[in-house]
């Protein structure tokens, strides 16, 4: 490729002297015309930046100059210097002006997790579902906080009007509920009732109910000879009344407190009287011929419980839907159990005996059951508080004259800056339209006027101006940002009289709003973006490679708790940022203790737990949440988490694959490793020079399954000695040992053996590990990531955290005091 | 009391006289192009394989037995094998993500999403009286359904033929019609009101901001549109039809005969261009031992599904699976024999007719069966995706979405337009 040619094409927008003399030396050969490596063609690249891709190209080039990775070989002191600032001027010039015309981030509406908050908030009703209902939120910059992701349409606009009524209409239904206290008896349950009773579909014992009295099991009782329970008459013998089952809930299987359906939403006290029990055990085939004879429960014989059995609730939907509550802990002792839970209107309640199996249609029976028999759970019955009061948010005026003063109040707290008359004239029209033609539906006519409010532009988009934020519009980033809704009465008054510009009050505040519990709602919703959290559910372990994990609910629900609870102590103890790699604590429960080889804890509560020396459960990559989402069920790839750790954790994002060539899948079979595959894949050397930086990090995690499991062989399905057993299912399994995993690599010339190793070169990188933690917060706070222009910024607020080793409170601090933050 | 195929005829009064097409269309927003129109159906105990599955695959491939049911429409429909919904795992509820193909039903914590009939109704359901049917045979009463709106509401089924009859053809009353009127004016002077503080705040922002404000906007007057547009349905007369009003059968032992009349409420529906959008749901689980023509069943629906190879259940289940075939082939038959200015029936409607479970008896949720008829495809094929790995189910909705002429580049897992399936030319 000629210059000409090059000054010809780009002419639209020439690049400066220095830059195409730099160009033509070094770079065109290679990079020029429609076949260049990377598809970055300089022949067709405009030298200017209006365009967002443009404009980050230029930026990567300008960085592969400057690191000296490009370009290759013995060219690369050519007017290195002079190039770079001959890029840098101009792409920095373009930047500054543009920030001072429009302010770095976009405009933007709320997203689905702020709206949930903010109409919770505003309506006093946390009970509120509301996210869900409303369209997926658009992504750019990995999070849903940035105006150019954030899209309306019709659909978005017909489902707030809707979202909003409904909510409204629930809060009133709930406010005139009246708290009641009911016990509903396990024997009255229909479900568990025709779970005793065999049936077509529930012949098995595997499945079924046993009544019991105390820990005694009552033949008399199941073979209904005698009444179903003693009633009322004897309240002494009808307290000792259960149904015990050896078997989880599951469909086909599925039980629930049916004579129970929340009349309204709201919070509600729920106990449990429940327990767990021993059923003993007799070998016989079943009644159906294709079964053979295994270990079955004996419907006539339990005893006191020997295990701790975990038991999840959760509130069941017509339909289907479960939403999970809360998890407790049965002990042999029968016990009272109370949790606190916010339930919907309709909401049935479904317990699920979570460590016991979840029969499906083919079972043997329970991998828990033997000669000495098998743990059960017993219920004896549910109490149900409420809904309890709370203070409701005041909506319906007694008379028409006070409808005014409510919406003004109502605008009040719905928008984030004082209202304009021209708003509250438009919702009052909203609100006099159907009072004009019938004065008595005042309710209805708040509700108009309200929904009115809910779907207008001041409630639904953040306005900021460019320049230095005004105080409501700091105070909303600020409360957006910490709690992930609206600010509160105190962040109101400080926006108002402008006092929450002062550096010191700013620090104060942000330091309140972290401290609150509220700020939960800001790392969840951070988690669920950063590291994809809200997507741990989205694969299943292979119910025949990994058994052991498939349909184990209550260990991705551990998981899951396990980081948000990591993170959360992070920052609540301002703790270094190294520790995302390396820590000497974590968070379990006894089933994570368990899945990861720990020494056990009881029960199924999570708690802090000091590590023991060495281990490499430490940090955040080894959690089984991280590892399960970074795998697909049946396989780890290295080049996927290896990818992942350096976009998520290190902010040193691969370049994507190129077009055509297909990615490596691991081989089930057990002939060939993936680490076998891949260094055929790195021989050539186009494909190892990324692969020697994506993949290390990889190689570090091999060591862990895709469920977090610790693993040193493979598990195959043809190759490798057989292992076999029954699964959570009920089911025989038969998987094979592989071959063994190789977890050793070398990450940017530092050689590690193992995980752990690499742990601790990690850890070391703490200034990377700051400065791409820092940018996802300024994403997240801001909708804007980090620019060109303003890396020298980001480098000041880490010299500022630095002191403190990066630590994570710090780090918010200095973000929220930097310009990043108080200017648009 | 076993119903006689003549008293099923009877029952179904519906399907007795052809409608006067031409005259019960209605005039109403006369468009440039014909309407198009999807049936999606869910039998939620599926189709025994051996008999379903065609041997072979391709252009010329082999009719399966049941498949030989529907020979006259050979080159209306293609039948698909090895495709299934991704991480729809093996359980009953994977019925209601049938048309969802929302991940893991049976897991705590699962949450469904928009189903592709309501999905296609947020763009398309203005331009009917009823934006979507939501039909249902046997269904346990309003526990299960194929359609879900956007905000996670279940819809539940309408299972009574002649109620249906009455919302399409009988005439409300005057204050009915009046609360509804004042419900959609109301979220259009909302719309109008918000649309004009967006004008006033839009005033001094500059470039992307304003950009952003003024997709509001549009959203906003879009929405307006769409309520005027609902508020002049409800003013209009319902259409005329010739056909009359069913008799619902009050046994659920008749299941075939609701089958059948479902078939024709759904075909009259679409003649008159009541709906676009029909979903249609056959709760056999939830069905006793049902009537069928030719052969004494024994067992409830779903007890028969758990066969365990047992030979007396897998002849009764291909019995009723035989019935399924004709029931469907009679839907085909009319549809194609319905003629609009633009053509058949069938080549403007989609059908859709499968199963959540490949195999009812094992649970199993892969290698689910499918059949695709009409819409205008190039039909007369049998797609088969062979191997371990199904190909995603979900780029069928996709194509459908695509038909319909809505764009959406893809529909909950899929991962692009359905391969292998192409338009009539």
């Amino acid at each position: 490729m000629t210059p000409l040619l090059l000054m010809l094409l780009a002419q639209a927008a020439p690049p400066p002297a220095p830059v195409a003399g730099f160009l033509n030396q070094n770079c065109i050969g290679c990079h020029g015309g429609p076949a260049a490596p990377m598809g970055l063609d300089f022949t067709t690249l405009e030298f200017q930046f209006s365009n967002q891709e443009a404009l980050s190209r230029w930026v990567r080039i300008h960085d592969a100059v400057r690191s000296g990775s490009m370009p290759p070989g013995a060219a690369k002191t050519l007017n290195r210097e002079e190039f770079l600032a001959a890029v840098a001027a101009p792409i920095t010039a373009f930047e500054k002006t543009r920030a001072a015309n429009l302010g770095r981030s976009v405009l933007r509406r709320l997203n689905r997790y702020e709206y949930e908050n903010t109409v919770r908030d505003l309506l006093g009703a946390p009970w509120l579902q509301l996210r869900d209902g409303l369209p997926e939120d658009g992504i750019a910059h990995r999070f849903n906080k940035s105006g150019e992701a954030l899209d309306i349409s019709h659909v978005q606009m017909a489902r707030y009007l809707d979202t909003a009524e409904q909510a409204l209409r629930d809060v009133l239904a709930a406010q005139a509920a009246r708290p009641k206290v009911n016990r509903y008896y396990a024997r009255d349950q229909r479900r568990m009732l025709n779970r005793m009773r065999y049936s077509p579909f529930n012949n098995h014992p595997e499945r079924a109910m046993i009544p019991i009295l105390g820990f005694e099991a009552q033949p008399d009782v199941l073979r209904e000879t005698v009444p179903l329970t003693v009633g009322a008459a004897k309240p002494e013998v009808r307290e000792l009344e259960a149904f015990a089952t050896p078997a989880g809930t599951f469909n086909g299987n599925d039980y629930s407190w049916d004579q129970f359906t929340a009349k309204a939403a709201g919070r509600y006290r729920l106990r449990f009287n429940a327990y767990s029990l021993w059923i003993h055990s007799l070998w016989e085939p079943l009644n159906n011929k294709n079964r053979p004879p295994y270990w079955r429960p004996n419907r006539d014989k339990t005893e006191r419980g020997r295990t701790l059995e975990p038991l999840s609730i959760y509130a069941l939907r017509p339909g289907g839907e479960k939403r999970y509550l809360a998890t407790m802990d049965l002990v042999a002792e029968p016990k009272v159990h109370e949790v606190e839970v916010y339930l919907l209107k309709g909401d049935s309640i479904s317990p699920d005996a979570a460590r016991l199996f979840r029969s499906r249609p083919g079972f043997l029976g329970s991998p828990h059951a033997s000669q000495e028999g098998m743990p059960g759970v017993a219920y004896r019955w549910m109490e149900v508080d409420g809904p309890i009061a709370s203070p409701p948010a005041q909506l319906i005026p007694a008379s028409v004259e006070q409808v005014p003063k409510y919406v003004k109040d109502f605008l009040a707290r719905a928008l984030r800056r004082p209202h304009s008359e021209a708003e509250f004239q438009s919702a009052m029209k909203i609100v006099n339209a159907r009072l004009a033609k019938d004065p008595t539906q005042l309710a209805e006519a708040m509700i108009d006027g309200y929904t009115a409010i809910l779907c207008s532009p001041a409630f639904l988009y953040l306005e900021e101006s460019p320049g230095a934020l005004s105080g409501p519009a700091l105070a909303a980033r600020l409360s957006y940002f910490l709690w992930n809704t609206a600010p509160d009465e105190e962040l109101r008054r400080l926006a108002g009289d402008g006092s929450l510009k002062n550096a010191a009050v700013l620090r104060a505040q942000t330091e309140r709003l972290l401290s609150s519990s509220r700020s939960q709602q800001f790392l969840n919703a951070f988690l669920d973006y950063w590291l994809d959290l809200r997507k741990v559910n989205e694969n299943t372990p292979d119910q025949i490679l990994y058994p052991e994990y498939y349909l184990d609910d209550l260990l991705t629900e551990s998981a899951e708790m396990q980081t948000r609870l990591f993170f959360a102590h992070l920052v609540e103890k301002n703790l270094p940022v190294a520790s995302l790699a390396q820590s000497s604590f974590t968070f379990l429960n006894s089933h994570l203790a368990q899945h990861y080889g720990l020494p056990a804890v009881e029960g199924s509560a999570m708690r802090k737990v000091v590590l023991p020396a060495g281990s490499a459960r430490g940090g955040l990559l080894t959690h089984a949440s991280i590892l399960k989402l970074t795998a697909n069920g049946t396989t780890t790839s290295p080049v996927l988490r290896g990818a992942w750790v350096m976009e998520r954790i290190l902010g040193m994002p691969p370049p994507p694959p190129p077009p055509g060539v297909g990615a490596v899948e691991p081989d089930t079979r057990g002939a060939t490793t993936i680490r076998e595959q891949l260094d055929k894949h790195r021989a050539n050397p186009a494909c190892a020079a990324c692969h020697r930086k994506i993949d290390p990090p990889g190689f570090a995690l091999e060591s862990f399954d895709v469920f977090g499991g610790a693993r040193s062989h493979y598990r195959s399905t043809e190759e490798g000695p057989a292992v076999s057993g029954l699964g959570k299912n009920g089911h025989v399994f038969t998987f094979r040992t592989g071959k063994p995993v190789d977890a050793s690599g070398d990450f940017f010339g530092k050689p590690f053996r193992g995980i752990e190793e690499f742990q601790s070169i990690l850890a070391k990188d703490e200034r990377q590990l700051a400065r791409n933690l820092a940018s996802q917060w300024i994403v997240y706070a801001t909708g804007a990531p980090v620019s060109f222009s303003n890396r020298p910024q980001l480098e000041a607020i880490l010299d500022k955290a630095q002191r403190d080793r990066y630590g994570l409170r710090t780090l918010i601090h200095e973000i929220v005091q930097s310009e990043y933050f108080t200017r648009k | 009391m076993r119903l006689t195929r003549r008293s099923l005829l009877r029952a179904s009064g519906v399907a007795l006289g052809l409608p006067l097409l031409d005259a019960m269309r209605p005039a109403f927003a006369a468009e440039p192009t014909a309407p198009r129109r999807m049936l999606a159906i869910c039998n939620n105990l599926g189709l025994l394989s051996p008999g379903f599955f065609p041997k072979t695959a391709g252009r010329d491939y082999e009719l399966s037995p049941y498949l030989e049911q529907l020979k006259p429409y050979r080159d209306d429909f293609t039948v698909f094998s090895g495709v299934s919904h991704p991480d729809v795992d093996g359980s009953h509820n994977s019925e209601v993500c049938f048309l969802t193909a929302a991940p893991h039903p049976s897991n705590g914590g699962f949450r469904n999403t928009i189903s592709l009939d309501q999905f296609l109704a947020e763009h398309i359901g203005v331009q009917t009286r009823f934006s979507s049917l939501t039909l249902g045979v046997n269904v346990s009463k309003s526990q299960r359904s194929l359609s879900w709106t956007g905000s996670g509401v279940m819809i539940p089924c309408e299972d009574s033929a002649a109620s249906i009859y009455k919302r399409l053809f009988i005439q409300g009353s005057a204050e009915e019609i009046e609360r509804q009127i004042e419900r959609l004016r109301l979220g259009q002077s909302i719309m109008d009101s918000v649309a004009n503080e967006a004008k006033s705040l839009g005033r001094d922002l500059g470039g992307p901001d304003r950009e952003r404000l003024d997709q509001y906007m549009t959203g906003v007057r879009e929405l307006e549109r769409r309520l005027v547009l609902a508020q002049a349905w409800e003013r209009k007369p319902k259409p005329q039809t010739q056909a009359k009003a069913p008799i619902d059968p009050s046994e659920p032992r008749a299941y075939m005969a609701k089958v059948r009349l479902m078939y024709d409420i759904a075909r009259l529906a679409f003649e008159t261009d009541s709906t676009r959008l029909i979903t249609l749901f056959l709760d056999s689980v939830n069905s006793p031992a049902i009537d069928v023509e030719g052969i004494a069943i024994t067992d409830g629906y779903h007890n028969l599904s758990h066969h365990g190879r047992n030979e007396s259940k897998l002849k009764q289940l291909e019995a009723i699976d035989l019935w399924h075939m004709r029931h469907l082939a009679e839907l085909l038959g009319k549809l194609k024999g319905a003629n609009e200015p633009s053509g058949n029936l069938l080549d403007r409607t989609m059908v859709l007719y499968g199963s959540n479970f490949g195999d009812a008896n094992k649970h199993t949720t892969n290698d689910m069966p499918v059949i695709f008829a009409g819409g205008g495809f190039k039909h007369g094929q049998h797609l088969a995706f062979p191997g371990d790995k199904n190909y995603p189910l979900p780029n069928l909705f996709t194509s459908m979405i695509e038909r319909m002429g809505v764009d959406a580049k893809r529909f909950a897992s899929s991962t692009g337009l359905f391969r292998g399936l192409e338009l009539k030319s």
